[in-house]
């Protein structure tokens, strides 16, 4: 056995888990990054997702097609209703949406145990890639598999809506000059409303497709919450870029986390915050345009 | 000096106002006593507590709500996630609600912190799970175990059973610590080595670690011919699940039963089915009162009953005995002698006594492994461990 074949599965492990990460992100990026609005409430919006995919999920492909259907309506619906929550309050008020969402995350979380209980839930894949696979003498989760394919097309199709569609040239004009957008005849309201129902989809997708890594517990939308919160930071940068940006901040605290542990198993319980807070030491100008007011 | 002197008149104030009280009872019947039972009610921990205190509450109700003769008012009160709920809520217990004795107690900072509540008030503690180091034990009880009993049970057979080195990995907190210290000192002893790079245990942080595979990788390199672990909660549902599909899947699994106990085998379903864990019950037991205990819980709860509740239904067990031996009018001072003077408990576990110096049960272990029980997964028993304590 050589030197790098240990190392196989945790660099592959780690593109999963970057994948996994980039898709629960990619919401809170649209919504904070492009439109300016942070919203702490996106984890309650993933532990949704995940309860329905607990709830649905028999170990057939329908059921995870319905549980998405299902997860990604419930979901937009709270990214709706969340928007219209924010309306009374000012554009790029940070501290007042931070409170704001963040009650509406803990009142979610106690319903969320009052409905489905104090336990965490099974989540069941579809039978034929619940097994291991073979890969270079190596196992490895199908459903693993299967996920970083799918995510990697969601990354795909989210950069082409925000870079060639006319939905994304409106987000992102609507953060560089709202006053322009709205003299152009587009109400800054609706495209509010349509970047929060968007990012809630995509936390809801994220739920159902990444319950089965990330499952729906009391805990979960805390931890998701986190680890996105770290990818926004370390993505940094604003506007067009960022779907990029995070894609790669992504995919690096993946490979943090399962690589870095595998190659630094006792400095595990740091690696991922020293990696942040020396990112933020080299290039801290990235997180504080993010955070004047577009 | 001063304080204790105000305690003893304080003392004596109760013991007579507590006479008065009796005065209008009809001569001969036993008066009613007062029993606070402290356990997560919400938080983490809320399927633990809520199964110690469904526990407590099924003997009470298949005891005609007495114990030792005398009719029972439990008070129960919700330890949530630690000490800052919990000592708030035993305070009230010991001081609004003057109960005698406490029983319960989810979690180790909960117990050590509501310890000095309990020494002040001079009020026995009959702890049904976590145990941390107390300076004196003279009032303090537990029906569990000890962490480092867990692991210590199963050490030689997992020596007699392996054909090679084990690898051994665990949480990075004090009760992980002591969950893997007790397997590894015991194992070392037998004559077994460890697959570990340096011959230490492999800590992963807590509770930030979801994702076990790089550590899997590792296990795969050191050449281990079984792995021995403790996890409880949502970090043993992903350590089982992510363990059924990683290259080590056929890799033999022992663990502390916590793994693959209550709620959490629900969640891990297949991916649990053959994993051996070593703990003082399973509802399998062959005997009578675990057949009795098993058939009473089931008429109000789906799955079968936990260790949790188990030791929770001791508490009460062993109430009722000491109780009943502590005199016509029982004090918290003579129901604390009296559980000293206790001799064999008859459990849902198999009998097992309160150890003389440590005040937590000598008992016997089992190896358990999760197999097809009807429908459901269950753990069943493979064989007896050793009895541990002393």
């Amino acid at each position: 056995m050589n030197q790098v074949d240990p190392y196989l599965i945790p660099a592959l492990d780690g593109v999963a888990y970057g994948l996994l990460l980039f898709v629960v992100a990619a919401g809170l990026v649209l919504s904070f990054g492009v439109a300016g609005i942070l919203n702490l409430a996106h984890g309650t919006l993933y532990a949704i997702g995940a309860y329905v995919a607990a709830i649905l999920s028999d170990g057939s492909w329908l059921a995870l097609l319905l549980a998405l259907a299902v997860g990604v309506g419930a979901a937009t619906a709270g990214g709706a209703a969340l928007s219209g929550m924010l309306a009374p309050v000012p554009r790029g008020d940070h501290l007042t949406q931070a409170l704001l969402t963040f009650g509406v995350a803990l009142a979610g979380g106690s319903l969320l145990v009052m409905a489905f209980g104090a336990e965490n839930l099974p989540v069941r894949v579809p039978a034929t890639v619940d097994r291991p696979v073979d890969l270079a003498g190596h196992a490895y989760a199908g459903y693993r598999l299967v996920f970083i394919a799918v995510a990697a097309a969601l990354a795909l199709a989210l950069h082409a809506v925000v870079t060639r569609t006319r939905a994304g040239m409106l987000v992102r004009a609507a953060v560089d000059d709202p006053d322009m957008v709205a003299c152009l005849g587009v109400n800054p309201e609706r495209v509010r409303l349509g970047v929060l129902a968007a990012s809630g989809a995509l936390a809801g997708a994220a739920g159902v497709l990444g319950a089965p890594i990330i499952g729906p517990g009391p805990s979960t939308a805390a931890t998701v919450l986190l680890l996105s919160l770290v990818v926004v930071v370390l993505g940094g940068r604003n506007g067009h870029s960022s779907v990029v940006a995070t894609l790669v901040a992504a995919l690096a605290v993946g490979q943090i986390q399962t690589l870095g542990v595998a190659l630094a198993p006792t400095a595990a319980p740091f690696l991922l915050f020293a990696a942040m807070a020396a990112v933020l030491a080299a290039r801290s100008h990235g997180l504080i345009r993010r955070w004047s007011p577009a | 000096m001063y304080r204790s002197k105000i305690l003893a008149g304080l003392l004596a104030l109760g013991t007579a106002l507590a006479a008065v009280g009796c005065g209008g009872e009809p001569e001969g019947s036993p008066g009613t006593i007062k029993v606070g039972l402290l356990a997560s009610l919400s938080g983490t921990y809320q399927a633990i507590g809520t199964d110690m205190r469904d526990g407590f509450q099924l003997y009470l109700r298949t005891h005609g709500g007495k114990l030792g003769g005398h009719p029972i008012e439990l008070v129960v009160a919700d330890e949530g996630d630690g000490p800052p709920t919990a000592v708030p809520a035993a305070t009230k217990l010991v001081k609004q609600d003057r109960v005698s004795v406490l029983t319960g107690i989810v979690g180790g900072g909960s117990a050590a912190a509501v310890y000095p509540v309990l020494t002040e008030a001079k009020i026995p503690f009959i702890g049904a799970n976590a145990r941390p180091a107390f300076k004196d034990v003279s009032r303090v009880w537990h029906t569990s175990y000890l962490s480092q009993e867990t692991g210590a049970s199963v050490a030689q057979y997992v020596r007699d059973h392996v054909e090679g080195s084990v690898y051994a990995i665990g949480p990075d907190y004090q009760g992980g610590h002591d969950q893997l210290k007790g397997f590894t000192d015991a194992f070392t002893k037998a004559g077994g080595t460890l697959a570990n790079a340096d011959g230490k245990t492999r800590f992963t942080p807590f509770p930030t670690t979801t994702n076990f595979t790089p550590y899997f990788a590792q296990i795969k390199a050191s050449g281990a011919k079984a792995v021995y672990t403790f996890y409880a909660g949502t970090a043993a549902i992903d350590f089982v699940k992510q363990y059924s599909q990683s290259e080590i899947k056929d890799l033999p699994l022992y663990a502390a039963g916590f793994l693959t106990e209550g709620g959490v085998l629900n969640a891990q379903g297949d991916a649990a089915r053959g994993i051996y864990s070593v703990l003082n019950y399973s509802p399998d037991l062959d005997n009578a009162e675990n057949r009795s205990f098993v058939a009473a819980w089931k008429e109000n709860h789906d799955g079968p009953p936990t260790t949790y509740a188990m030791a929770s239904y001791d508490a009460a067990a062993v109430l009722d005995k000491a109780i009943g031996a502590a005199g016509d009018n029982p004090t918290p001072e003579s129901i604390n002698r009296a559980i000293g003077q206790l001799g064999q408990i008859d459990s849902p576990r198999g009998a097992w006594q309160f150890s003389k110096t440590t005040h937590s049960p000598v008992q016997k272990w089992y190896l358990r492994q999760v197999r097809q029980d009807g429908r459901a997964l269950s753990n069943m028993v493979v064989t007896d461990l050793a009895t541990v304590g002393k």
